[in-house]
């Protein structure tokens, strides 16, 4: 307390008050600063030690390739050519100049919106619903989880042949009841809306578990008070479920909604981005670009904006986050 | 234990920063001079076109010491293409690799693969250039210098299900011309509760091979889609026609649809005609549960086709390497090993001596049917200069996808078909 009084009192006179501890320590203290640097300088290798593995290989194959990817956005090269040709920013603007990749850009909105909103919704039902005491109800836990953890590859086969056009199961059954079934995977209009049942199919189960878990820690006593006080179902689950539950909607919405801007494998297979490119997504278009016909500038400055635009919609929504969820 | 815990972390951290360095060791690691020459080769296509290229290596590994070649499967052509870049992007590339015939300029426009010249001019064993047919090593060249041998080459084919035909009352041999595969395809479809059972032909609209079929048709009407000066010629009147044909086949008589796997519907009976490769047959024939009879692409003003299949070529950057490559594409496309390719797929002889080969001979007095690929072989000519554009065969997949499934009229799309291509020629060689 003493130095920071005396201090004070020669606020005049800064540089002398400054260097004045100093000078005048005792040993006992130069060695405790010793000490305490030497603990530090410790601390700052341990902590580098601790780091270094993911660090180094972080860096090898992610930070690395980001930076690699954003200067050859600046270049043509068809990674077979020595030379790779400076163009500035001639791939930005010429994206900006293509209709498939405007098209893209809809179809991955479309497609986001679509999965997003009425996966989330439907999980969210089937938690409220297996949240309840129920026979069989970890048999349908399990079952509506099961395609989590089935290979994406897999899924996208065996529904295409689910929405194959001539042998489908799905036109048997259609056609058995007497109505006319779309032409899923071969229809301009059909085909994404195909892929976005395929995707939510393939992940409610991963949401579902996340809204069951986030419904068993919302404690008793609300619900208990909120009775008492007369609330409704509805009012229940208005004024204490889904403010308790906003964490993990806002958790899911963010994860989902990467994810549907990342869509590739399900797509790749199904459809291939056909018909007329009506499914084809960002990162689908990216790897056509890049390992299909040759464009590595060009496919690097997609990746650039796909990482611009991803960026941006998860800041976006952790600002708007602050409306709404509740910790 | 302090201390220890602090060398074990130090270690650690040291193994870690070291462990890049090994995995480069280990990559750079070169055969000893002295014992057999290591080569690796890199193999596309699955079923009895794949088999046959194990088969071929092991054979070679047992009929000589000098070299050991290892097969490397890498998927499809065009998955096999993906990683020949990363390898070339990482300076790590195969030795032998079998290329989809028309990239060999692709690749070798800009310096990826090495001159097949000095070794044919340095050859002391009896190999003669001259053996090979023509037609067929003529898209080996870039420029003026050879870079790749023929070796699975095929043609495209129409197959028709004799068994549909006969139930339909159809003469038992293919459609002769465009007119006629229209004729025919009307009398196969199949209308049942006002939905379409059953279409006469499918045409392909898959990305490896949809711009194939439609060379064909364009040959045939006797234009071509663009010259070697990568002129465009696909709003002439031949080009315009066959897409007229097919559009309105497909939009106006539904009577033939595209689709992206048309030998799947072909056996599944669900179409009548598809088109196919020449090494396709063997797989359609022992798969088909109907009798499968293989064809010549239907003529119009001409009977011409553009050859298509894989070439063997060389990216090997080590000398000893090189010449260890050579041998190895020497005896892959011999007239023995031709012979064995001919017999296994259906794929055509390259070599006037594989055609003779008394193995060859025999199998086409056994199965007669399977000599279409032979005969279709005189009418040959390689593919158009756009399809080793980059994106030159994704472009006419797109036009055909725009013509079959989209129904935009013929000029419309043709027109920005052309310009597309125009664009992608420019991006690629200015």
């Amino acid at each position: 307390m003493k130095p920071s009084v005396k201090n004070t009192g020669k606020a005049n006179n800064r540089d002398k008050d400054v260097s004045q501890p100093i000078q005048t320590a005792t040993p006992q203290v130069v060695r405790l600063i010793k000490k305490t640097s030497r603990r530090q300088r410790r601390n700052i290798i341990a902590f580098s030690a601790f780091i270094a593995p993911n660090f180094i290989l972080l860096s090898i194959f992610t930070f690395w390739p980001i930076f690699y990817s954003l200067y050859l956005s600046f270049f043509k090269w068809n990674m077979i050519s020595p030379i790779k040709k400076f163009i500035g920013i001639q791939n930005y603007s010429s994206l900006m100049q293509d209709p498939i990749f405007w098209k893209v850009l809809k179809n991955t909105f479309y497609l986001a919106a679509g999965t997003v909103f009425i996966k989330l919704a439907i999980a969210l039902m089937l938690a409220l619903l297996l949240n309840r005491r129920m026979r069989g109800r970890n048999l349908y836990r399990a079952i509506l989880f099961s395609p989590t953890f089935t290979t994406s590859v897999a899924v996208a086969m065996v529904w295409g042949w689910i929405l194959d056009p001539t042998y489908g199961l799905f036109r048997v059954f259609i056609n058995s009841i007497g109505l006319r079934s779309p032409n899923w995977l071969t229809d301009v209009h059909w085909a994404l809306p195909a892929v976005i049942i395929v995707i939510i199919w393939r992940s409610l189960g991963y949401d579902m578990v996340f809204f069951l878990a986030g419904l068993q820690s919302i404690p008793k006593d609300l619900y208990d008070a909120a009775k008492v006080d007369g609330a409704s179902r509805l009012q229940l689950f208005r004024y204490v479920t889904f403010p308790m539950l906003s964490p993990t909607t806002f958790f899911l919405t963010i994860v989902s909604v990467i994810g549907a801007l990342k869509a590739f494998d399900i797509i790749a297979i199904m459809t291939d981005g056909g018909p007329l490119n009506s499914t084809n997504v960002f990162v689908l278009y990216l790897y056509q670009n890049a390992f299909e016909w040759f464009k590595t500038g060009y496919a690097s400055a997609i990746a650039l904006i796909l990482f611009v635009l991803i960026m941006g919609i998860t800041l976006i929504q952790t600002r708007l986050s602050k409306r709404w969820v509740h910790y | 234990m302090k201390r220890a815990v602090r060398d074990i972390i130090i270690i650690s951290v040291l193994l870690m920063l070291a462990l890049p360095a090994f995995i480069f060791a280990g990559a750079e690691e070169e055969a000893a001079p002295t014992g057999p020459i290591d080569i690796v080769y890199w193999r596309a296509l699955t079923g009895a076109a794949g088999d046959t290229q194990d088969e071929l290596v092991v054979r070679f590994n047992e009929a000589q010491t000098r070299v050991v070649a290892e097969a490397q499967f890498q998927g499809a052509y065009a998955e096999l293409l993906q990683k020949l870049l990363a390898g070339l992007a990482a300076g790590s590339v195969p030795d032998v690799v079998l290329l989809d015939s028309p990239f060999v300029g692709l690749f070798a426009k800009d310096g990826a693969l090495v001159s097949l010249d000095s070794f044919v001019a340095a050859d002391k064993t009896d190999f003669d250039l001259t053996d090979y047919v023509p037609g067929l090593l003529q898209d080996g060249y870039y420029g003026k210098n050879l870079y790749a041998l023929p070796f699975m080459r095929s043609t495209p084919l129409i197959y028709y299900n004799a068994d549909m035909f006969r139930e339909v009352g159809l003469p038992d041999r293919a459609p002769d011309t465009w007119d006629e595969l229209r004729e025919f395809s009307r009398k196969l479809t199949k209308v049942e509760n006002g939905e379409t059972a059953r279409y006469g032909t499918a045409f392909t609209l898959s990305r490896s091979s949809a711009h194939w079929y439609f060379q064909g048709g364009v040959y045939a009407y006797g234009g071509q889609i663009s010259d070697d000066q990568f002129g465009i010629h696909l709003q002439e009147a031949p080009a315009m026609a066959v897409a007229q044909l097919w559009q309105d086949m497909v939009m106006k008589d539904k009577i033939a649809i595209g689709s992206t796997d048309p030998h799947t519907e072909f056996l599944n009976g669900r179409v009548g005609i598809v088109f196919g490769s020449t090494g396709s047959m063997g797989s359609l024939m022992s798969r088909a549960t109907f009798e499968v009879i293989g064809a010549f692409i239907p003529q119009k003003v001409q009977r011409l086709v553009p050859v298509g299949g894989s070439v063997l070529a060389m990216p090997s950057t080590d000398k000893t390497r090189q010449s260890a490559a050579w041998d190895f594409m020497k005896y892959m496309t011999n007239a023995a090993s031709n012979s064995y390719v001919i017999q296994k797929t259906g794929y055509m002889p390259v070599t006037k001596s594989a055609a003779n080969y008394p193995d060859t001979v025999a199998y086409y007095a056994q199965y007669p049917e399977r000599k279409v690929a032979v005969e279709q072989l005189a009418y040959t000519r390689p593919q158009a200069s756009v399809i080793s554009l980059g994106m030159g065969t994704e472009i006419l997949r797109q036009m055909l996808e725009k013509l079959l499934i989209g129904g935009l009229p013929v000029s419309q799309v043709m027109a920005e078909t052309t310009a597309a291509l125009e664009k992608e020629y420019n991006d690629s060689y200015k």
